[in-house]
């Protein structure tokens, strides 16, 4: 889409938004995934969970970085000027969500590099040799290394809130005028980030942790989709239809099964007995949860588009 | 890292600390009639119809078939029935989200009872290879008699029998019939 | 009358979606506690070993007919609004019979497929590649057979209009029935255990 499109006056935006496909929502569900995965990541650099070898903090910042890319490649496919992507960084505009997005992306690239560091590939170590005195020097400092995590953390929650603050700057569109959006979307990226790294930690203790540290996430997350609706359908007369959209409206269907059954609250059961031992452990809540997240994205950015401003005759 | 094969069993380090999940016993079969009932009484009420579980394997095959040769859908009133007049996904039905229910619905009961498990069921005197021929050619088989009879278990003998339709009746009294007359064939596939 | 809720309007098709994965849910739970999911269960049956299929099928039929006619009784609920299928006779009792041998060669039936593949029984997902199969076979010879189904049509028809006779009557004599196959299957299960622990011997 036009980068510059952002109020009802233009062009293709009244009275339905339908310019964003799938880059758009695959973009916020890899972004709020990172965020999420940034966050564990640089919380356990922060508690010295580091110490022990199979910690996932060896791992994520790798995995963090791929699914990144992968994410800002769909929101690349997604611009209408590609070769003029890098305007975007001579440039930086306080009240554009989309600049502050754009920066903070490229800074989250050397702190996840400076969290690889933590234990560089052997091959990269072979290529470039100084890379393994960087390492040295980045473990015999304790105090870095804590104040790593604290930057990941932050840059995590940078990346998660932003995707939502790019939906709510969004004037035009009803639905994603909430106060809300933000929370909502980094909490959701938190939940499934949660969920994935819970199926991957070659950690017993890190594995139950998250477990647990998802139920409270699910849990956290139906408030602040409650929170959401309720902003909606207390706001203006639009906003309260375009809450009804996803309440019985034309996304109903998809919004309570996929969403809230099978992305939070069947997942949520089975995860609440497996922490109590009634069952066991299986990668299928998991799952579910990071699909439920996924759909999330696709149906607030396709609820948000049709939700308009005037009634259509 | 989960393996696969462990999807549907446990950690192994988890043996030792969540203690061992025995399997449950199934419930009274009365007491499931009984519930199995109600579930079906409450779709009368609710929605004023019956349940049904061959209907998505329609739809999927009539989208399979749209996709793959159009020409093939258009003028057979069959495939048509199930695509619909093409204003909405044919997979946003009634009794695709039924059965979606279904599957979670049972995942979630298997792994309470802890009877979640990769297995092949069959007796043990069967080859898994030839049980999954047999799989194969039944599940033929049950879809053609399904679409013949306009419904299967569920669909006919279930909602019609409840409701005293003749079809209901007559089909599942036919289903008996078959599946009597043709165990003895099969028995060494389960016993 | 205010039910069937969906037929007065109490809410939309989106909603009716979610009522369906709800309602599923349940369907699903009840399924596998009562073993369906498996296969050797439900052909136990057809070997008088486990009657299960039997007893779980009448019960649920007599436990929801009862509560239909109850609920319109009072005035709650209006049956001619209820949907059931008409009858086309001899293709419903061809399709029963097709049905039937299927089902205890592949060992499941549709819904109880769905429930053996989430917990994780490979052979239902065979049983329902082969499902789709049957559907295609079918579909393909729609234009040849599309004559006989439609044949011996008989319309949107119950027992009771048949053989004229009083619904309730009828309804007892399907409750007599279901006590008579309970008892004769509890008779036959007993009989098969102890012919089976006289052959282990």
């Amino acid at each position: 889409m036009l980068e510059i499109t952002t109020t009802r006056h233009n062009h293709m935006i009244d009275p339905i938004l339908s310019v964003w496909g799938w880059e758009i929502p695959v973009y916020l569900f890899l972004g709020g995934m990172v965020a999420g995965m940034m966050l564990i990541s640089g919380y356990f650099l922060f508690k010295g969970r580091y110490k022990e070898t199979n910690c996932s903090c060896y791992y994520l910042p790798i995995m963090s970085l791929v699914l990144l890319s992968v994410g800002m490649f769909a929101l690349f496919l997604d611009l209408e000027h590609k070769l003029y992507v890098w305007r975007l960084y001579t440039t930086f505009q306080v009240t554009s969500a989309m600049s502050w997005g754009s920066w903070i992306l490229i800074l989250v690239y050397p702190i996840l590099l400076a969290n690889m560091l933590m234990s560089p590939h052997k091959l990269i170590v072979e290529k470039v040799p100084i890379v393994k005195k960087w390492q040295e020097y980045l473990l015999s400092k304790p105090l870095l290394i804590k104040n790593l995590g604290v930057v990941t953390m932050f840059f995590g929650a940078g990346i998660g809130l932003y995707t939502g603050v790019l939906l709510s700057s969004l004037g035009a569109r009803p639905l994603w005028s909430s106060a809300v959006l933000w929370l909502l979307f980094l909490i959701s990226g938190l939940s499934g980030a949660a969920a994935f790294v819970h199926v991957i930690a070659k950690n017993v203790y890190e594995r139950e942790l998250l477990a647990k540290a998802d139920n409270a996430f699910l849990i956290i997350e139906l408030f602040i989709i409650a929170l959401f609706i309720i902003g909606l359908k207390t706001a203006t007369e639009v906003q309260a239809h375009a809450a009804d959209l996803l309440l019985f409206g034309e996304f109903a269907s998809s919004f309570w099964v996929f969403v809230i059954g099978i992305g939070i609250i069947i997942p949520l059961i089975i995860q609440l007995l497996a922490v109590n031992h009634k069952i066991h452990h299986t990668p299928i809540a998991p799952l579910l949860v990071i699909i439920g997240g996924l759909i999330l994205r696709f149906i607030i950015v396709a609820a948000g588009q049709y939700s308009h401003w005037f009634a259509l005759n | 890292m989960l393996k696969f094969k462990e999807w549907f069993s446990h950690h192994h380090e988890d043996n030792a600390m969540e203690g061992h999940i025995t399997q449950k016993h199934y419930t009274n079969p009365y007491l499931i009639g009984l519930l199995l009932g109600i579930v079906l009484l409450s779709t009368f009420l609710i929605m004023g119809r019956g349940l049904g579980a061959s209907g998505v394997l329609s739809t999927a095959v009539s989208v399979a078939v749209d996709k793959v040769a159009p020409s093939q859908t258009e003028n057979n009133d069959f495939y048509k029935g199930y695509l619909g007049d093409g204003t909405k996904n044919p997979f946003k039905d009634w009794l695709t989200f039924n059965i979606l229910g279904a599957v979670l619905g049972g995942f979630i009961s298997g792994a309470i009872s802890g009877r979640n498990k990769l297995m092949v069921e069959k007796g043990p005197r069967f080859s898994k290879g030839k049980r999954f021929l047999y799989a194969f050619i039944g599940g033929s088989l049950m879809g053609f008699g399904a679409k013949m009879a306009r419904g299967c278990t569920s669909g006919q003998a279930l909602t019609g029998g409840a409701m005293l339709s003749v079809g209901g009746w007559a089909f599942m009294i036919m289903v008996f019939v078959g599946a009597y007359g043709m165990a003895y064939f099969v028995r060494r596939q389960w016993t | 009358m205010t039910a069937p809720l969906f037929k007065f309007g109490y809410f939309n098709d989106e909603v009716s979606l979610i009522v369906a994965f709800v309602i599923g849910i349940f369907f699903g739970l009840v399924l596998e506690k009562g073993g369906f999911g498996s296969a050797r269960m439900l052909a136990a049956q057809f070997y008088f070993t486990d009657m299960r299929v039997f007893k779980v099928m009448f019960t649920a039929i007599v436990t929801a007919m009862i509560g239909l006619f109850y609920f319109s009784w009072v005035g709650v609920l209006d049956l001619s609004l209820v949907y059931f299928g008409e009858t086309f006779l001899l293709p419903q009792l061809l399709g029963g019979l097709i049905l039937g041998v299927g089902f205890v060669i592949g060992g499941y039936c549709p819904g109880t497929s769905a429930v053996a593949i989430s917990t994780g029984r490979i052979d239902a997902i065979f049983y329902a590649l082969g499902g789709m199969f049957g559907i295609f076979v079918f579909g393909e010879m729609f234009p040849y057979i599309t004559d006989f189904f439609y044949s011996t049509a008989m319309g949107k028809i119950n027992l009771p209009e048949l053989l004229d006779i009083n619904y309730g009557l009828i309804m007892l004599v399907v409750i007599l029935m279901a006590i008579g196959g309970f008892t004769a299957a509890e008779w036959a299960e007993k009989l098969m255990a102890n012919k089976q622990s006289k052959a282990r011997g």
